[in-house]
């Protein structure tokens, strides 16, 4: 009988254990739709600091979304902290390059970066490359490229092995088919470079001083302040050197600066 | 004995040499008491002198007991030189101010005085003291008044010089004197600093002086730039003041040229510059007699211009042989080296930002409630002794939820403080932009004090803000166009939430889809070379071994001729021939007509009497065939027009 109910009170807390184990997993796993909508929640009280902070936290969690990053960058600007701010304007901008939205938001935010200088603007056929890139995403251009491989290998198919069906139709088009599967090949390489790209960055901490070697004695050059968008290219285990759109270069701790 | 007795002449007449001297100078030695009144009434102050005259190496100047006069002012010592009618006589003197205790008759006992070694005594002098009145003690100020005048204009019994006293007799130029040494001796600038060794920022003051004994006109050319320093000045009076000071006991008139609160910028040695002083002097010559007139000095040629023998200066001083004249005199101080000690380092707290000094903070915030439509002002003011004029603002630590502006500084530091006091006042704009309860952090300042030689931290408390949740009326701080300084809204929605994109052309299926139809095709392509390989070459092996071929069928054929078994002859034959052609013209045997034979032999432009015998030739096999019963002489000429055939062929066929 004893032993019985000591069976049954173990299965019990067996079945507690799993359910609250359960309930662990699902409770760290929350909707993240049901979060962001929470953080919006937070927005529209103008509780932008715990606003950002749950913005954040999706962020960290992985997840990578233009609406995430435009709203965290809101949150963050309205919380005052301008590097965070124009740090998650700039991922966001990363996802989609011509947005309006998102490059007036980044304006204002620069706005409020001290000694901001602007960033050059393109040259005609950067901005056809840069929106011949974003015509798809990388794994667009990826299965592109696959898709036109196939349908290439097919045309030569027919065109060369096949007797009969060789004409001179069929051999333009598997040039065009040629020429579309190296460029959709030759995209979805380049997409996938500029989005796994960490050369740029953005300082959070207020001030930051840069110096002109990487050690702490040297001699100090120049200041930047929380927001600043810099081009990393150089580190060593602390230091990295620095350059701003201007061509001023320099070295400073990379504690201070989120790489993109 | 002559050299001894010379030697002891010349000790002799060098001895009687000095003491000549000695008697040129014992001569003209008088100590003297005198007083100015010798009947005064009671409440009436008198002048008493003592006097030395030509004391040379005078010590123990010792004044009787005044028991019966308060002393007003004094004792004044005087030192001096006269000329008076071409004799030049030093003097010392002191001056008593008395005032009588009571009436009666007194006598003010002699002073003595070791002169030379030799003690001297003065003249013992009697007072009488009346009972006195009301109008006496202004006799006695106008007698003051009169006296002092006396003195200054030189022409007093012993035209005594007060102490600080009159420049224009000082200005005196006289016989031998170098006039350079003269100027160098009564006109000199001089820096006083409060400390030499400090520590930065803290306060150092430096006055920078005239000394002048001479009437001089002048004016600063060269003021300090105080590198290294902030620099702030006490404004002076203006005209300039003069107070007197008595340097290696002889009195100077001294004027402030330049007061200067400094506060070093570094550590290190810094030098205070010098001050330079153009100076126009202006000394009165005395000509000697006209009888020594081209004597000595080399001076007085130069000077003996006829502008300086105006009769306007005679006027004025009744003296025909003094000369008047301006001399320039450049004078600079000596530069004074001043060492900055760096602050030490260790106990330095991190709100510090370069106060030395001493100082209060006080910070307040204008209100605790407010909107979000409204803005919030904390006033944070710094008072105290020290560098208030390079006070940096305290660091804010403004809570996220507020935008904060550069603060508003505003000084109030006292006119001509020294050490330099005041405050300074940072009033920063906060604009809160969130709702909710706010804390904003003590703000905390920190400033080294140089007398306790330690940093010292002032907090205040923290703030509490109510914030409410405002209209959000307020005015953009740019561009007023519609939504040109507004963010744009949140953006929410269903969105797909994947995590981490992830990299289709990193995954390995990728390279299998691009893989795979170029192995598709490599491989049919592979395939289709080997068919066709293959068919080429078993085409090419029956073309060669065609020949072979036939010969061995005809061979069976003739063996059938010799048995006599024409079917199987003629069948042979005809398997021959066909079997030739159709290895030889690559023409499949299922495919064989005598059509495409000939086009296949006309294309090879093969033409008359073999296709013609060829063909004659298939046809007769094919009718022994289907006719039997051929004798044997026909199917001996049947083989022989095979074979030949066959070999005409081959032979046509190799070119």
């Amino acid at each position: 009988m004893l032993q019985f109910r000591m069976i049954k009170s173990l299965f019990l807390a067996m079945g507690l254990f799993l359910i609250a184990s359960a309930a662990h997993v699902s409770a760290q796993e929350v909707n993240p739709q049901q979060r962001f909508d929470d953080a919006n929640n937070l927005y529209r009280q103008s509780k932008f600091t715990e606003a950002a902070a749950s913005y954040q936290q999706l962020i960290d969690a992985g997840y990578s979304q233009r609406e995430l990053f435009l709203n965290a960058g809101n949150a963050w600007y309205k919380a005052g902290k301008t590097g965070m701010a124009v740090y998650s304007y700039e991922k966001a901008l990363q996802l989609s390059p011509a947005d309006p939205a998102i490059k007036h938001n980044l304006a204002l935010a620069n706005q409020k970066v001290t000694g901001y200088t602007g960033e050059l603007p393109l040259v005609f056929f950067q901005q056809w490359w840069l929106k011949l890139q974003h015509m798809h995403s990388s794994n667009g251009w990826a299965i592109g490229a696959v898709l036109f491989l196939w349908l290439l290998i097919a045309g030569i198919i027919v065109n060369f092995l096949i007797p009969g069906y060789r004409n001179k139709y069929l051999t333009g088009a598997n040039y065009l088919l040629g020429v579309l599967f190296m460029l959709y090949l030759l995209m979805s390489v380049d997409t996938y470079m500029i989005a796994n790209n960490h050369n740029n960055g953005i300082v959070l901490t207020d001030t930051i001083k840069v110096k002109s070697a990487p050690d702490d004695t040297s001699k100090d050059l120049f200041e930047l302040h929380e927001g600043m968008k810099v081009k990393i290219l150089d580190a060593t285990k602390e230091y990295c050197k620095v350059e701003l759109t201007d061509g001023k270069n320099g070295w400073i701790i990379c504690a201070g600066i989120k790489s993109l | 004995m002559m050299v001894r007795f010379s030697i002891r002449k010349c000790i002799f007449s060098l001895l009687l040499l000095v003491g000549v001297v000695n008697c040129a100078f014992a001569q003209d030695f008088r100590f003297t008491t005198t007083v100015s009144s010798n009947t005064v009434a009671v409440d009436e102050s008198f002048q008493i002198q003592f006097m030395l005259e030509n004391g040379v190496n005078i010590t123990g100047l010792t004044l009787p007991d005044l028991k019966d006069f308060d002393i007003v002012q004094g004792p004044f010592e005087q030192r001096g030189q006269s000329i008076m009618n071409g004799r030049r006589s030093e003097y010392y003197a002191v001056l008593f101010a008395l005032r009588p205790k009571r009436a009666g008759s007194f006598t003010i006992p002699a002073a003595q005085a070791r002169v030379n070694g030799n003690l001297v005594k003065s003249n013992p002098v009697l007072v009488e003291v009346k009972k006195g009145n009301s109008q006496t003690q202004q006799q006695m100020q106008q007698q003051m008044q009169q006296l002092q005048q006396q003195q200054q204009q030189g022409t007093g019994p012993y035209a005594p010089r007060t102490r600080g006293g009159d420049e224009a007799v000082d200005g005196i130029l006289r016989k031998g004197e170098n006039i350079n040494e003269k100027l160098r001796k009564n006109i000199f600038v001089k820096v006083e600093v409060d400390k030499t060794n400090l520590y930065e920022g803290d306060q150092l003051t430096a006055t920078y002086k005239l000394y002048t004994r001479l009437p001089t006109n002048s004016s600063v050319t060269k003021v300090p730039a105080f590198k290294g320093f902030s620099a702030k000045d006490i404004e002076l009076p203006n005209p300039p003041q003069a107070t007197e000071e008595t340097v290696n006991g002889v009195p100077f008139k001294v004027f402030t040229i330049r007061k200067t609160l400094l506060f070093p910028l570094q550590s290190g040695t810094l030098e205070l510059e010098p001050v330079e002083v153009d100076n126009q002097v202006r000394l009165v010559k005395i000509v000697q007699n006209k009888r020594n007139k081209g004597g000595r000095d080399p001076f007085e040629d130069f000077f003996n211009d006829p502008a300086f023998k105006d009769p306007f200066f005679d006027d004025i001083f009744n003296r025909a042989d003094v000369e008047y004249e301006d001399v320039p005199y450049k004078t600079q101080c000596n530069p004074v080296k001043i060492t900055v000690k760096p602050l030490p380092a260790e106990g330095r707290p991190a709100s510090f930002n370069g106060a030395v000094g001493k100082f209060t903070m006080d910070a307040v915030v204008d209100k605790t409630k407010l909107s979000t439509d409204d803005a919030l002002t904390l006033k944070v003011t710094i008072s105290g002794q020290g560098n208030v004029n390079l006070l940096n603002a305290p660091k804010v630590e403004v809570p996220t939820g507020f935008e904060k502006y550069d603060p508003k500084v505003t000084d109030n530091i006292e006119k001509n403080s020294n050490p330099l006091s005041g405050s300074r006042t940072f009033e920063f704009v906060l604009m809160p932009t969130e709702a909710g309860d706010h804390v904003i952090p003590p703000v905390e300042f920190s400033y080294f004090d140089p007398v306790a030689n330690t940093y010292k931290t002032v907090k205040s408390a923290p703030f509490t803000i109510a914030i409410s949740q405002g209209k959000k009326v307020k005015s953009e701080k740019q561009d007023f166009s519609v939504g040109r300084n507004e963010l744009t809204g949140i953006e929410s929605g269903i969105l797909p939430w994947v995590k981490k994109q992830t990299w289709f052309i990193t995954s390995p299926i990728f390279y299998a889809l691009l893989l795979l139809p170029v192995l598709a095709f490599a491989g049919m392509a592979f395939y289709k070379r080997r068919k066709d390989y293959n068919t080429t070459n078993a085409a090419l092996l029956k073309h060669r071994y065609a020949n072979k071929v036939a010969l061995k069928r005809l061979e069976l054929a003739a063996r059938y001729l010799k048995e006599g078994k024409d079917k199987a002859f003629y069948e042979e034959t005809s398997r021959a021939v066909w079997g030739y052609l159709s290895h030889k013209l690559k023409i499949p045997f299922a495919d064989l007509s005598k059509q495409l034979i000939q086009e296949k032999l006309a294309a090879r432009s093969i033409n008359g009497s073999n296709t013609s015998e060829l063909f004659e030739l298939i046809d007769n096999c094919e009718v022994a065939l289907y006719a039997p019963g051929q004798d044997n002489r026909r199917m001996q000429g049947t083989y022989e027009k095979a074979v030949s055939i066959i070999s005409n062929l081959e032979d046509a066929l190799k070119n």
